[in-house]
């Protein structure tokens, strides 16, 4: 008798050990940064904001999370904890999270042809969900946003020829590559993994979709997604979430899609986000393509100070979110940055040298 | 012709060059006219009525190096009408989910 009772305590003492801890409804607090790397941190993050000029480095929002606690939080007005802050291009990695959930209800396979669930495909019928997702549909897109706006496919698709219907816009494109073969960063292809996922589930489904896969079970209550005029959310671009929200999806990435005791996306499509697309070359971009999410992986790695295992969603005037597994770290940061000084090696150089015990 | 008059020759060349490529890029430049309007009109939306950030930091937010003509922000409809370059656009904020949206 006493001898169960001592192993009851005794299992209950270990399961405490290592309970993990995650946010309800809200984050629990861990200890936090301080010391001069901690400055550091801060000076480069949040150095005096100019507002006539728009120079240089403009943080909004900084949050670190270690072992599912908050460690660091700093916001810049008027940006605050509860604002819900756009996203940009970190919205494609969002749709590859809502995407996984679909993928674990078997809605679709990686080698679908996307043409099965958006028919407008059918004027490049090889195209698969796979290649959308490597950003390698071979559609001939061009993603620059401010420096040749006249040309800019993504401008055009937001706000003058595309917007009624952003995913026909895609896929009206014509190639430049075959399917698979070739990496080029495209918004189109976002929207038209959103638009596939709209033939999967139907258009009344689709609407709540992301809030009943992926927001309510992580407890994320104010999420904004906008739609195009055709009611396809703008997975490239548009959805907004409070830091300490987008964290959330940082954690369920590092803990290789679990939210506590439920596998919310299944462990090989988080695999699939994290594998380096095969046809990428060096330096075509910022960073390594995985699948809708950015890594740090080939030589030279993108971010020599950060782990090799690093991961991250990555928007326009440095929205991103990063996700260190082994380091058990997730950084959400967004900002305004107009001109393109800040750094991610540098911001992660520094949260990792603040975090050191 | 061309010895004779080299500046000429050299405009018209240009002017045919020119020609060729608005021809090139009519569809691109007819709608480039709209995206100052549309952009302004937008994303000054989200910014107020998503982000729910103060009306005057939107103003700065959503400010370019080409110049707005006209704009209104409607609280009570929650609608944002901007013109610039001839072209005038509106963007209405629909719901907590779905957020602004550019007026057809």
């Amino acid at each position: 008798m006493v001898k169960g009772l001592l192993c009851a305590v005794l299992l209950l003492i270990t399961i405490n050990g290592h309970a993990e801890t995650w946010p309800d409804q809200e984050w629990a607090k861990g200890t936090p940064l301080t010391g001069a790397a901690l400055d550091a941190l801060d000076a480069y993050a949040f150095a005096p904001r100019d507002d006539a000029t728009r120079q240089g480095i403009r943080t909004d929002a900084l949050l670190v999370i270690r072992d599912g606690k908050v460690i660091y939080e700093r916001y810049a007005a008027p940006t605050s904890a509860s604002t819900p802050h756009l996203t940009w291009s970190v919205s494609k990695s969002l749709m590859a999270c809502v995407l996984g959930v679909a993928y674990g209800d078997n809605r679709f396979k990686l080698s679908d042809p996307v043409a099965r669930f958006y028919p407008p495909m059918k004027q490049h019928p090889t195209v698969t969900m796979a290649d959308l997702l490597h950003w390698a549909s071979g559609l001939d897109w061009q993603e620059d946003y401010e420096f040749a706006p006249l040309k800019s496919s993504v401008v055009a698709m937001l706000y003058t020829r595309g917007r009624a219907d952003m995913a026909e816009f895609a896929a009206n494109s014509d190639t430049f590559s075959a399917p698979g073969r070739a990496f080029r960063y495209s918004s189109g292809d976002s929207n038209l993994l959103s638009a596939a996922l709209k033939g999967m589930l139907g258009h009344k489904a689709y609407m709540s979709y992301p809030w009943d896969a992926l927001f309510t079970p992580l407890g994320i209550r104010n999420a904004t997604w906008e739609t195009d005029a055709d009611e396809t959310f703008v997975a490239s671009s548009y959805a907004y979430l409070t830091a300490r929200d987008l964290a959330r999806v940082g954690l369920l990435m590092a803990r290789d899609g679990r939210w506590k005791d439920q596998q919310l996306l299944p462990r090989d499509w988080v695999a699939f986000n994290r594998q380096a697309f095969d046809n990428y070359k060096a330096g075509q971009d910022e960073a390594t393509p995985g699948g809708h999410w950015w890594l740090n992986q080939g030589t030279p790695r993108p971010w020599p100070d950060a782990p090799a295992d690093t991961f991250a969603a990555l928007g326009h005037w440095g929205q991103a979110l990063y996700v260190m597994p082994e380091q058990r770290l997730v950084i959400v940061r967004y900002g305004d940055d107009r001109d393109g000084s800040y750094r991610h090696n540098e911001l992660l150089k520094r949260v990792l040298a603040a975090v050191q015990p | 012709m061309i010895r004779r008059r080299p500046f000429t020759s050299l405009f018209l060349l240009l002017l045919l060059a020119l020609l060729g490529w608005v021809w090139h890029e009519r569809v691109n430049l007819q709608a480039f006219p709209d995206i100052i309007a549309a952009y302004t009109a937008k994303e000054y939306c989200s910014c107020r009525y998503v982000a729910n950030n103060p009306a005057a930091y939107c103003l700065g937010y959503v400010k370019q190096y080409l110049p707005t003509s006209a704009f209104n922000d409607n609280p009570l409809r929650s609608e944002v009408t901007a013109s610039g370059l001839g072209r005038t656009h509106t963007a209405r904020w629909l719901g907590e989910r779905q957020g602004c949206r550019l007026n057809p």
